[in-house]
């Protein structure tokens, strides 16, 4: 795999970021699904994801992008982790809807997990850092929409606890969208 | 109130990561990294209700 290449599967994970984004949003707003504050957390971890393609979009791949969006990708797995360990027991509902069969913070952990074997998989490949000292050309207008697509949609996340809960902090199960 | 300004620093990390010095946009990750896990270990001690 060239840098070049590289860097068009940074944006299509951009890209993929971005739906997920827009989807949880789209969720809160049009379904009423009302995050908690580890879901709220979930959507911070894979928003933050975002910053390591940012980075080999503009500076050309680097291990160490890829090593920001791995420790981001095992915290998230962690927090997915421990909500679906709160509603493990027998009985239990758990929180929210079920989409084909999973909650949303189950498919938060297959997301996370996917995202860690994807990005160690993508380091197999050394050729994409052969030309690391060379000058980086101007990244393209896909890549470029990728950017942008996934900083508008963090930018109107920032919205997302504001629109639930206002200025204090979201309860632990929140009841409506005035809390 | 912690939620909006994670998205708001993500949000301002990712505009440095894009138009600005890469060391900066790598130190606001790791702020943020470690904000991240400050307000997991918050909410660690939340009571739930429980849903059963």
């Amino acid at each position: 795999m060239t840098d070049t290449q590289a860097v068009t599967l940074n944006a299509l994970a951009l890209y993929g970021l971005a739906l997920l984004l827009a989807a949880a949003f789209a969720a809160q707003l049009l379904l009423h699904e009302l995050p908690c504050p580890l879901c709220l957390l979930q959507r911070i971890l894979f928003a933050l994801l975002a910053i390591g393609p940012i980075l080999n979009i503009r500076f050309g791949p680097r291990p160490s992008h890829y090593a920001l969006s791995l420790l981001t990708a095992v915290l998230g797995a962690s927090v997915s982790t421990r909500q679906v360990l709160l509603h493990i027991l027998p009985g239990d509902a758990g929180y929210g809807s079920a989409l084909l069969g999973y909650h949303y913070y189950t498919w938060a952990l297959i997301g996370f997990i996917a995202a860690i074997v994807l990005l160690a998989a993508t380091l197999l490949f050394d050729r994409q850092f052969d030309h690391r000292t060379a000058q980086v050309t101007a990244p393209g207008k896909f890549a470029q929409g990728a950017v942008w697509l996934v900083i508008g949609l963090t930018a109107l996340n920032v919205a997302s606890p504001l629109l639930e809960c206002g200025l204090p902090p979201a309860p632990t199960i929140p009841s409506s969208m005035s809390c | 109130m912690e939620f909006t300004a994670l998205f708001l620093a993500i949000t301002i990390a990712m505009l440095v990561a894009w138009r600005g010095p890469r060391p900066l946009a790598i130190g606001l990750f790791a702020v943020i990294l470690v904000a991240c896990v400050a307000t997991l270990l918050h909410h660690a001690t939340d009571r739930l209700t429980l849903s059963f």
